[in-house]
Parts: C-alpha cells; sequence; structure tokens
C-alpha cells in the first residue's frame, strides 16, 4: 500500500478533531469495501493504482475531511432516519469530490442494476429512494434506475423528481460550504447540518411515503418534496414505541372493591376458612366482573386524559389496562406513540398529550388483543378515524381496524364517558361513526354477525 | 488551520519542560524530518551556541574530542573536538552538545562519547597539549537525536545515561511557520503515519518552494514520483476543498 493514501494529511476541519496516526487495511472498489472509521482512525480503502482506486479512496479521504466524528453532532432527529442520513452523507461526499475534480463516473462496481431489480423486486421503495441518493451524481445512478425500470417502471418518475429537488437544494452550494467543518451555535458542523440533514430528512419522508404509481399520486408525491409542504401519504401504520420515561404511582384499591370474590369452584382455594363458616363452602376465588379490560385511548388532535379521568376509569375497572397513543406523522421511531396510562394497579402520575396523528391505531389494537384482559372487554376510544404514519386518512388501514374490531368484538366509544357503560358491556355507540364505522358497517352487510 | 492544530503536540511541551528544569541528558527519538535536531540545538538554551556531532561509522574518537593539526614548520597544535568544546562553552560553565544519529557510531565512537556525556562528577578528559584535566561545566547538557522507532534499538549503556528519553511524533508548531498556510497542518502530521508514507517537514519545505514555480503536481512528481505524489495532492486537495 505504499505511497497510495496519506490519510494523516488529511487538514482543515474546525470542529475538534484530532488528527493523528491512521491505521490502514486493504479494501476494495466494490460496494462496501471500502471505509472510514474516525473515531478508531482505520481507513479501509484499496490499494490498487488504477483510476477506480484512486477515487474510492479520495472518497474516504472526503469522509476524514468532513463527516461528523462525535454522536453529539449528529443529534436523533425524529424526522430522520439513519439510513437516510448515511445515504445523504454520501451524496455530499461524492459531490465534494466531483466538485474538486475526482472523476465519480467510475464509481460502480457493476452490482447496481441487479441491485436495483432485487429492491424494485421486493417493493422496498424507502431503501431504493435511500440507495439512489447515495449513488447520485455517480456512474452507478443511471445503472441502478435501469435495474428499478425494469421492474417498476412507474417508479423512476417519482425517483427523478426527487434527484431533481435534491440537486437544486444544493446547486448554489460552494464546496467550502458543503464540507464547512465549522461548528454552529449548537455545536454542529455547519456542512453537515444545512446539506445532509436536510437531504436526509427529504429522503426519510420520500422514502416513508407510499411509491407514487399514478399520475395523482405522483402529484402530490411532487408537492410532498417542496419546503414544509404535508408528506406524501405512506400508506401504513408506524410501527408502536412505546414511552418508557412513564412516571408512575402505585394507586390505593378503591374501597368496597373486591377483586376476587368467593366461589364453589376453582382451582387454588383462596378462602379455606369458609369450607367452614360459608354455608356454600364458597372456599374459591373467581375475579370480579368488569373488573378489568383493555382500553385503548386514541389521543390524537388535542385529546389529553387527566389524572381525574383516569381515577375516574379505575374506579370502574381497576384491573384494567388503559393504553394511550398518537403518533408524531414522519417520526423516524424517536418519539414515542403509545404509553401506558394504568397497569397492575399503577397509574400515571401526569397526563400525556398526543402527538397531533393517529398512526399506530392498528399497531396498538393488535398490541392490546394481546394483553391479559381480566374478564373484560376492549375497548377502543376513538373518533373513528384512523391515519397512516403520515397523518393522510387510508380506507386499507380503516378497514384493517375494521376486520379487528369485528373479529374481536372491540366495543367503540367516542369519548371516556361511555366507557363505564361500555364496560358493563351496554351498547353506547348507536349507529356507525368514523371510516372505521363506515368500513364495519359495509363488512357487517357482508359477513353477518353470527355471535 | 484549525486551532487544536496550532497545538503543541504533548512531546514538545515534554522536551521544553525536561530542558527547563535543567535535566541535562535527554534523547530525543522518533521518525525523521520533525526538527529533533533543531529542537536540540535551540530549545532551553539559555545563552551561548550549541556544538553538533553526527554520528556516522566512521565517526572518530578524535572528531569527538579533538585532534591534533599540523600548523606548519614541523609545528602540530591541538584542536579541540565539539564534545570538549561544548563542556568549555560559556566562559567554562559548559553548553549545549547535540549529538545527531547516535544509534549509527560506531564502537569506539560510541565509547568516547560515552565517557564525554556522563555526569558532571564522573566526567573529565586528559588535554594531551597541556597535560590538564578538563571536567565539564556546571550547565552542560547533552541532547541526543535518533530516528530509532523503538529505544529498544538504543544501546542500553547509552539510555542508561540518558533517563529520559521522548519520542519525537510530530513537528514543533514553529517549524511549520513559514510554510503556505495550506501546507502547515499536513506537515505538522505528516510524519505521524506508517513509515511507508511519512512525509518530512524538509519535503514540505521543498515542495512549496517548487510548486510556487512548477505548479503542485510537477512538483509532487518530481518530489515523490507519480503514484505516490498523486496519492498526496489528493490528500492535500481535500484539506484545500478547492
Amino acid at each position: 500500500m505504499k505511497g497510495s493514501v496519506f490519510p494523516e494529511l488529511v487538514h482543515g476541519r474546525l470542529d475538534g478533531f484530532e488528527q493523528g496516526a491512521w491505521i490502514l487495511e486493504p479494501g476494495s472498489v466494490f460496494r462496501g469495501g471500502a471505509r472510514c472509521n474516525l473515531g478508531e482512525r482505520v481507513l479501509t480503502v484499496p490499494h490498487g493504482d488504477d483510476p477506480v482506486s484512486r477515487v474510492v479512496r479520495a472518497h474516504e479521504l472526503a469522509h476524514i475531511r468532513v463527516s461528523p466524528f462525535l454522536r453529539e453532532h449528529t443529534p436523533p432527529d425524529a424526522d430522520v432516519t439513519d439510513r437516510a442520513l448515511e445515504c445523504a452523507e454520501e451524496f455530499r461526499i461524492n459531490l465534494i469530490l466531483a466538485r474538486l475534480g475526482f472523476d465519480v463516473a467510475l464509481l460502480c462496481d457493476g452490482s447496481e442494476r441487479p441491485g436495483g431489480q432485487r429492491l424494485a423486486q421486493a417493493g422496498a421503495w424507502g431503501e431504493i429512494v435511500c440507495f439512489l441518493l447515495a449513488v447520485l451524481g455517480t456512474g452507478a445512478e443511471s445503472e441502478f434506475l435501469r435495474g428499478v425500470r425494469s421492474v417498476q417502471p412507474t417508479w423512476v418518475a417519482g425517483l427523478r423528481s426527487l434527484k431533481k429537488k435534491v440537486n437544486a437544494m444544493v446547486g448554489d452550494l460552494d464546496t467550502r460550504t458543503l464540507g464547512d467543518t465549522t461548528l454552529d451555535d449548537e455545536g454542529r458542523p455547519v456542512g453537515y447540518t444545512n446539506v445532509t440533514v436536510p437531504i436526509a430528512r427529504l429522503i426519510s419522508r420520500s422514502g416513508a411515503a407510499a411509491a407514487p404509481e399514478g399520475p395523482d399520486e405522483l402529484r402530490v408525491f411532487r408537492r410532498s418534496l417542496e419546503l414544509d409542504s404535508r408528506r406524501a401519504p405512506s400508506g401504513v401504520f408506524a410501527p408502536v414505541l412505546f414511552d418508557e420515561s412513564m412516571p408512575y404511582v402505585v394507586r390505593a384499591p378503591s374501597p368496597g372493591h373486591r377483586r376476587a370474590r368467593p366461589s364453589t369452584s376453582g382451582s387454588v382455594m383462596r378462602f379455606p376458612s369458609r369450607l367452614l363458616t360459608d354455608p356454600l363452602q364458597r372456599a374459591f376465588a373467581r375475579k370480579s366482573a368488569g373488573a378489568g379490560g383493555v382500553i385503548v385511548i386514541d389521543q390524537s388532535g388535542s385529546m389529553d386524559v387527566t389524572v381525574e379521568e383516569l381515577e375516574n376509569l379505575l374506579s370502574s375497572a381497576p384491573d384494567a389496562l388503559i393504553v394511550g397513543y398518537s403518533h408524531r406523522p414522519g417520526d423516524a421511531g424517536v418519539t414515542p406513540n403509545a404509553w401506558i396510562l394504568a397497569k397492575s394497579g399503577r397509574v400515571a402520575l401526569q397526563a400525556r398529550s398526543g402527538n397531533i396523528g393517529n398512526g399506530v391505531d392498528g399497531p396498538v389494537l393488535q398490541w392490546a388483543l394481546r394483553q391479559p384482559r381480566h374478564g373484560g372487554p376492549v375497548i377502543w376510544v376513538t373518533d373513528g378515524q384512523v391515519t397512516d404514519s403520515h397523518d393522510h386518512p387510508c380506507h386499507t388501514l380503516s378497514l384493517e381496524c375494521a376486520v379487528l374490531v369485528q373479529r374481536h368484538r372491540i366495543r367503540m366509544v367516542r369519548n371516556l364517558s361511555e366507557v363505564a357503560e361500555a364496560l358493563r358491556g351496554r351498547k353506547v355507540a348507536k349507529g356507525v361513526f368514523g371510516r372505521v364505522g363506515r368500513e364495519l358497517a359495509a363488512i357487517q352487510s357482508f359477513v353477518p354477525d353470527t355471535g | 488551520m484549525a486551532t487544536s492544530e496550532w497545538e503543541i503536540g504533548q512531546c514538545w511541551i515534554d522536551v521544553t519542560d525536561v530542558l527547563s528544569a535543567g535535566v541535562g541528558r535527554v534523547l530525543l527519538y522518533g521518525p525523521p524530518g520533525t526538527g529533533k535536531t533543531y529542537a536540540a540545538l535551540k530549545l532551553g538554551l539559555a545563552r551561548g551556541i550549541s556544538e553538533r556531532l553526527v554520528c556516522t561509522e566512521d565517526l572518530t574518537s578524535g572528531e569527538i574530542t579533538g585532534t591534533w593539526m599540523p600548523t606548519g614548520a614541523g609545528k602540530w597544535e591541538w584542536r579541540e573536538g565539539p564534545a570538549i568544546r561544548s563542556w568549555k562553552n560559556n566562559s567554562g560553565r559548559g553548553g549545549r552538545l547535540v549529538v545527531d544519529e547516535v544509534d549509527r557510531a560506531s564502537g569506539d565512537a560510541l565509547s568516547t562519547l560515552l565517557a564525554m556525556t556522563d555526569s558532571q562528577e564522573s566526567a573529565r578528559w586528559r588535554n594531551p597539549e597541556t597535560g590538564q584535566w578538563v571536567k565539564p561545566g556546571p550547565d552542560f547538557s547533552v541532547v541526543m537525536t535518533t530516528n530509532a522507532e523503538d529505544l529498544e534499538d538504543i544501546p542500553l549503556a547509552l539510555r542508561d545515561r540518558f533517563p529520559v528519553a521522548i519520542r519525537i511524533d510530530r513537528p514543533h508548531p514553529h517549524a511549520v511557520a513559514t510554510l503556505s498556510d495550506d501546507l502547515k497542518g499536513p506537515a505538522l502530521h505528516g510524519s505521524l503515519g506508517a513509515a511507508d508514507r511519512r512525509v518530512s517537514l524538509r519535503s514540505f519545505y521543498a515542495f512549496d518552494q517548487l510548486r510556487a514555480k512548477l505548479g503542485a503536481a510537477r512538483a509532487a512528481r518530481l518530489l515523490f514520483g507519480e503514484t505516490t505524489g498523486q496519492a498526496i495532492l489528493d490528500a492535500l486537495s481535500m484539506g484545500a476543498l478547492d
């Protein structure tokens, strides 16, 4: 490797990175065959004296020059996925290389076309968006798009729109600005914060949206690329992320409420003294009816649940598991979107506000159905609206929830005041409400409820 | 250049502190081209000049302590060598003796060096011309330098006389002061890497001078060769970002 790369000579950073001796490891020109570990100063690069090896080495040297080296320089961003950040940074590096006169067209190892085909076959729109950015402007870009087009020709228009938007974002920036490592007022490197992060934000939301297929969807997708515009529909729920930081207190049992009632049969003899004292010899125990259940509360919009309301609910059902949910639209898995309000005699110490959107209705209902109910029902406090992870109403997702409601006899109520009645098994929501109600009605019109 | 790059490396802080503390026997070792000799000649020297010896396999004892020189008409005169001169410098208080490339000294020369660099109490030498015994002055100090990467490569007897050994892995920031701005940072760290990719301070000065007249590409090719020159330019272009 003699004389092929000089990482120690890369200078000019202004973010406190300390240059030192680098460890060189042999790498290759193939994708993933070269990398740069700034923390431990390990550089893995190809050592050939061919032009491709030289550009690959220059790519890694550019990382040494401009990429963040501390975790605190890249604080978690709820709108950005790690993968999007990684690919946006690749784009910035390749752009800097091109501006410095390196032939980035050589950055292509032949795997891009079949890679594009495989991703398109798997329907991995999100990864296609990310990978496109990682290879944008290099020799790999057109091959990758060819691969995608051969399987999903309708997706390419959206990808081209994204490319155009990203190129417009960086078109007016000079190379020094692109690679500026000065720390801003919040201690983050300027180039990374002003170039990589906004692009990563764009591709996070674009990749999380559903792939635009028809003219209408493409129009919505293109609009979503504009600054401060609404995200395009994703058509999927977000994964549930529980808030583990909620403080709880142990709730004093309600006076007069008995969780276990004497019974003449059972598996464990709870009250042996009753064999002598009770004429009916009710020595076994059974759980009180109506003491349990799972209450799922849609806290989207401005719906808060106060501590008093929780207390009222628990006075009706002390053993109930109460869970609230609301997804922050577009959140990339950073902001919790579900929280336990009461469980096993413990109750949340403070009220918990929602995050504007629904976004996780289906996954939370499925989670609730897996929980022990202590003889009670699953009650869903909802306005009957269901939205995707970008907070767009979605027919498919509404139907998915309606099927859950119908199949598992989930009781839908409009507000907390109706929960007590629902716990007692009384029908409180007359007629249908919301999209889910309409879907439910449609299902019931085709599939008679035989229960 | 970033502020941190201007900061003096720990090795130089150590050297300055040790010499300022009056430690009279210091060994500087490490990669070439980092300014060890320059520092040995200048740092911590309150007054007087330093005497310098460059060791080679051909170095003789006479070149260390002195030799008889013909003065004409069949007469000879004793000329003191740099070791004895440094003993006597500063009006007899002693000066600085700098011994470069000490690991290259032959056995004979090394034994003389050991005698010359011994402690003030032990070292003494008899002038063959006058017959007088001479001792090093109280301020006499010795700084030895070597490009050896490892202390193990230095003779044990020498290491014993030089208990303070400091590895110099980078040039002193003052040593790059007259380089062009874009080369200062790289020059400070060019010696940090493995031996096969070190770029010495001297090379940077030569590159700076040459590129002003011939352009960077040609200067790099002339100094480092085609492939290495290109690789060095690639790394430097990252720093400049233009």
